[in-house]
């Protein structure tokens, strides 16, 4: 597979070992600018592993991996500058409010932001309003899952990662989810979805790759002749989990 | 700088929310505060005290009728230890050494009444100081607030969010830092404030105040990196504060109260029974003045016939009971001056491991330096006591002199019935003798020997720094 080398995210035969332990195997893959790539693979396929080089926290063994064209190995704080990450266990502040936690983590960022700007994201986000100024402490999974979403979504970068991105919400706010991912590819940001939720995946993204054994076994287009089938794509998912 | 302050501003946001930080660091003002204000009142009223005994005990002296001399030099004086300002702040050994001396001939008596004999409550509490405060207290509560800096960072896992927003684990550590900086700071405000009122005090020396405060600040910096440090290396919030818990139990309460004890194992020191005993022996090896045989003596005696090339006493040009006394007072004081010296160089030796234990715990470093600062250590009781001894020597030989000089042989031997009275001299002699007047240490002098805590507070400081550059490369690794 060729890839443009101005993409947004690129890997390039990644080799990644825990110890003797080999995790990616020559895994080659490629994100465009306004393109989102669903990855899907069984545990311990590599989809963690792949996210964590990506983020600068993984040594890759051999190959080549490049955010906007940075290293993150060798430079891991200026490739995460162009990265916002959603993990699928959300770590947020429970002393902080929700606008809070918004607030320091895109003052951090150098991304100032006013509270409107902030509310308008948790509201796309689909947090409730009574919730804003809430401190997070008393917050259930999906609802610290909602204050992430929004601050990955106000970060005006050109990459983003997110590790199982739906697993806390509900349907609706899952649905919700999605329509605003396809806001994000309108401006451009190249994501990386890391996630088991196939259905979520068939509706958003533009390529499903799957992973097996630490490279890409599978790869179908959302559109165009290779247009994936859910069902077939579940059948062989099932077979690959 | 911009994310170090972003860091700390929510770590000091952090404590002002938990309402078990915030009611600690308000204990800590509160009990700083009281110390200051207690130690404060404690330490005026002493040097009052004192000052005031002082006082009295020069009128009761100078008030003495005439008299044969000697009977003034049995008569004695009392002598009471001066306080600095600076014991407000640290009143060190001084309430455990005594303070007051009684001077007489032919014996040097060591200082008596310390305040803890004096006092069930200081015996059972101790004195609440500022400087207890800010050795012991100030720790654990930096303890308490910092524990989770890092810790807590790593096990819920936003250490990694943090790094995904762009902060280094270098920013991260110095976040941290400067918000547990802050803390210390704030924690140790009311005791330097106190510092300050003490400075406005006639007497109080601007070098030992500025080598305390440096010497403070090393130290709570010092915990402030320790507890970050710990709080980088353990991978377990819980596990942390247990960690720093034990390490203050150790450093700052066991080893402060064990290591003086081991000392005096290792260095034992006569007690007061054991040294009097010894003395007594070696006063009677020495010569009796009053036995016509005795070797020295009748040498002594036979050297002053023939220096003035007479054949009796009775014909020298002065008193030869005052010359007698003289001698004698010679010879006893040397002796008193070589047992001091040995129990002197035998306390020192102590307190020299005393000293070489703040490698062990920057608490015996600090404790060392505060006190040698404040003028309020063994050094500074030594001081007293030898200037007192200085002074009761002078004394009583002015007094012998006097017995030599202004009253005669004759007299001095005469058991007439006037006898009594023409063997005394006029009230005006002792009245013109000087006070005592301790020459406090200079500014210089207390710092130079604040120096070795502060040395070793510099090497524990650079250590645990060097420790905390190391973990801050290492944090989150492998998580």
């Amino acid at each position: 597979m060729s890839l443009p080398s101005s993409a947004p995210i690129l890997i390039e035969d990644l080799t990644v070992a825990y110890g003797d332990q080999p995790v990616l195997d020559g895994l080659t893959l490629g994100v465009g600018a306004g393109r989102i790539t669903a990855l899907l693979g069984g545990n311990g396929a590599g989809k963690s592993t792949t996210l964590s080089t990506l983020l600068g926290f993984t040594r890759a063994r051999s190959g080549r991996v490049a955010v906007c064209g940075i290293d993150p190995g060798a430079a891991p704080d200026a490739a995460r500058r162009h990265i916002a990450y959603l993990p699928e266990n959300v770590a947020l502040y429970a002393h902080l409010s929700a606008v809070e936690n918004a607030d320091y983590l895109l003052a951090l960022s150098d991304e100032r932001h006013g509270r409107a700007a902030i509310v308008d994201a948790l509201r796309a986000a689909g947090l409730q309003e009574r919730a804003w100024d809430q401190r997070l402490a008393g917050f259930s999974k999906g609802m610290r899952q909602k204050v992430a979403i929004a601050v990955a979504l106000l970060r005006a970068v050109p990459v983003l990662l997110l590790d199982e991105p739906t697993s806390g919400l509900d349907p609706r706010a899952t649905a919700d989810f999605n329509g605003l991912l396809s806001a994000v590819r309108e401006r451009g940001t190249a994501v990386l979805m890391v996630t088991h939720d196939l259905l979520s995946a068939a509706d958003v993204a533009d390529e499903i790759a799957v992973l097996e054994a630490g490279r890409v076994a599978h790869r179908v287009a959302a559109c165009g002749p290779e247009r994936f089938d859910v069902r077939a794509l579940h059948a062989r998912f099932q077979v690959a989990a | 700088m911009r994310i170090v302050r972003l860091i700390a501003r929510d770590e000091l946001r952090l404590m002002l929310r938990n309402r078990v930080a915030l009611i600690a660091f308000a204990l800590i003002l509160l009990l700083t505060g009281a110390a200051v204000a207690s130690s404060w009142s404690h330490q005026r009223a002493i040097a009052e005290r004192r000052a005031r005994h002082q006082h009295a005990a020069e009128r009761a002296f100078d008030a003495q009728p005439d008299r044969h001399p000697h009977r003034m030099v049995h008569y004695g004086h009392f002598l009471f230890r001066p306080l600095g300002p600076l014991a407000a702040f640290d009143p060190g050994v001084d309430a455990f050494t005594g303070n007051s001396m009684f001077l007489e001939g032919h014996r040097q008596n060591t200082a008596n009444f310390g305040d803890v004999r004096q006092s069930s409550l200081l015996i059972r509490f101790g004195q609440l100081t500022p400087a207890f405060v800010l050795q012991i207290v100030a720790p654990l509560l930096l303890v308490f607030l910092g524990f989770g800096s890092l810790a807590r960072e790593t096990e819920r896992g936003t250490l990694r969010l943090l790094m995904l927003q762009g902060a280094s684990r270098r920013q991260l550590v110095a976040g941290k830092l400067l918000a547990l900086g802050a803390v210390a700071l704030a924690a140790a405000a009311p005791a330097m404030l106190g510092l300050l009122l003490i400075a406005g005090q006639p007497g109080a020396l601007a070098l030992p105040m500025l080598t305390i405060a440096l010497g403070y600040g090393l130290y709570l910096g010092l915990w402030v990196v320790l507890i970050l440090l710990v709080s980088a290396v353990v991978r377990r919030s819980r596990d942390a504060l247990l960690v720093l818990v034990a390490l203050w139990a150790v450093t700052s309460v066991l080893l402060p109260r064990a290591v003086p004890d081991l000392a005096g194992g290792a260095v034992p020191l006569r007690n007061r029974l054991q040294t009097e005993v010894a003395i007594a022996r070696d006063l009677r090896r020495m010569g009796d003045s009053h036995d016509p045989d005795d070797p020295h003596f009748t040498r002594f005696r036979q050297a002053l016939l023939d220096r003035h090339r007479v054949e009796r006493v009775e014909d020298l040009p002065f008193n030869y009971k005052g010359l007698l006394a003289l001698e004698g007072e010679r010879l006893s004081a040397a002796l008193f001056d070589l047992y001091a010296a040995q129990s002197f160089a035998a306390q020192a030796r102590q307190n020299a491991m005393v000293d070489a234990a703040g490698l062990l715990s920057p608490a015996i470093a600090l404790r060392g330096l505060s006190m040698a600062a404040a003028g309020t250590d063994f050094a500074a009781h030594r001081r007293f006591l030898e200037q007192a001894e200085a002074y009761r020597y002078a004394l009583v030989q002015r007094l012998n002199r006097m017995q030599a000089e202004a009253v005669t042989y004759a007299d001095d031997s005469a058991t007439d019935a006037g006898a009594d009275r023409r063997k005394r001299i006029g009230a005006a002699h002792w009245q013109a003798l000087p006070d005592f007047r301790f020459v406090a240490p200079t500014g210089a002098t207390l710092a130079r020997a604040a120096l070795p805590g502060l040395a070793m507070l510099g090497l524990w400081l650079v250590a645990a720094s060097a420790l905390l550059g190391w973990a801050t490369r290492r944090l989150g690794a492998g998580r």
